[in-house]
């Protein structure tokens, strides 16, 4: 469904050189610190951003020569949702009707009710949910066979965080094919909705693995200095120094309960594997 | 389905998630013929993802509680009930298992741990 086969990216200050596939029916996390690269991947899948060298593509089609008929089936949730502040509801709706021949009037009406969005308020005057929840639904309403999103829950409430998410599951559910990548800040939104996870870093992808074995097989050590001293460094990925010893952290978490059973082990999810492996735990 | 995950248990979802079906499936709740239902609608009720589902579902197969036939669904398997006995017996060997290794890295004789075995079962009768 997306392929980015060996794409370089160089701006003045930083680089981007990414790989990655994403197969019909997945559904993908792309996670990361603030300027590591996630945005301009997604504008690179997109092909707003042309890369220097390498491959983008969607559905098998290089991502700046997507035709009309291609885009029609992606599903795109960026920063803004490139409407007027000044339109309401009712305007995006006839904008939308003309956009997408797949455009699903009655299911976008009822959304809008089901969310609350207000059909005669401009979308200047709406909230912060109000305005995510409307990207989402925009993304959504065309039934499109790829959604691509970039931090729609940023920002929000746990609860406007799960009805999105809520939202997200129901399209998956209508056809099993539908792909989606998404990014977040937010580890527990993806660690429940995504197959897998990419890890970006510095413009590269330094860890892909999926979800429930990162859930599952990925565990932080808590060892003190003479525990470090002996331990078995077979899986150990990555180590910090903490005032008490040591913080390691392992892909095989299991290995390490049964060899070491008093050693502190804690689960890691994918904030843990964001701190660890990027160097910023503490 | 009524499924109860604990997610801050060390036990791996897909784990949990098999268990509960398999019960459900030893215990007839589940009968034979039976729908388990899509991977993705599964995946949104219980909030997980598909592929934790897909991966339970994988592992049922294999051990002939579920066939999946491409393209229509997942169904409940002929109920052997020698197979479910025996995944039972398999289940209550894998924690003995997991209980001797512990005894025995704490240093525990064979005699150590058959006596604690007759106390807690003494304990209960």
């Amino acid at each position: 469904m997306i392929s980015l086969k060996n794409v370089v990216k160089t701006y003045s200050d930083f680089q981007l050189n990414i790989s990655m596939a994403i197969p019909k029916g997945r559904i993908s996390g792309l996670v990361g610190k603030n300027g590591a690269g996630k945005s301009t991947t997604i504008k690179l899948i997109l092909g707003l951003v042309k890369p220097d060298s390498g491959e983008a593509s969607v559905f098998g089609t290089q991502s700046c020569k997507l035709t009309i008929k291609e885009k029609e089936q992606i599903g795109v949730c960026l920063a803004d949702t490139g409407f007027s502040n000044q339109l309401n509801i009712l305007d995006i709706e006839s904008i939308l009707v003309k956009m997408y021949p797949g455009f699903d009037k009655a299911y976008f009406q009822r959304k809008c009710e089901e969310l609350k969005l207000p059909k005669d308020k401009i979308v200047k005057e709406f909230s912060t949910g109000m305005k995510a929840k409307l990207r989402v639904l925009v993304a959504m309403t065309h039934k499109a066979k790829l959604l691509i999103m970039d931090e729609p829950t940023a920002g929000l409430d746990v609860e406007a965080r799960n009805e999105i998410l809520d939202m997200l599951r129901n399209y998956l559910e209508e056809d099993e094919e539908r792909t989606i990548l998404i990014s977040s800040h937010i580890s527990s939104d993806l660690e429940n909705l995504c197959d897998d996870i990419y890890l970006i870093h510095d413009g590269k992808i330094i860890l892909h693995e999926d979800t429930d074995v990162i859930l599952d097989q990925y565990g932080i050590l808590k060892v003190n200095e003479a525990q470090y001293a002996t331990l078995d460094q077979t899986y150990i990925l990555k180590s910090h120094k903490e005032h008490y010893g040591y913080a390691c952290f392992t892909n095989e978490k299991k290995y390490y309960q049964e060899k070491y059973p008093d050693i502190v082990i804690e689960k890691g999810g994918i904030d843990e594997l964001i701190l660890m492996m990027t160097g910023g735990y503490r | 389905m009524d499924i109860i995950l604990n997610h801050s248990s060390m036990i791996p979802i897909y784990e949990q998630l098999m268990d509960q079906i398999k019960s459900k499936i030893i215990q007839s709740v589940l009968k034979e013929g039976e729908a388990l239902p899509s991977v993705r609608t599964l995946a949104r009720e219980l909030r997980i993802s598909a592929l934790t589902v897909k991966k339970a579902y994988d592992r049922l197969e294999e051990e002939g509680f579920v066939t999946t036939v491409h393209g229509k669904g997942t169904y409940v398997t002929a109920s052997d009930k020698q197979l479910a006995v025996e995944a039972r017996r398999k289940a209550v060997e894998d924690a003995f298992t997991k209980a001797i290794d512990k005894a025995k890295a704490v240093g525990l004789s064979k005699e150590e741990i058959l006596e604690i075995v007759n106390i807690i079962m003494e304990d209960e009768s």
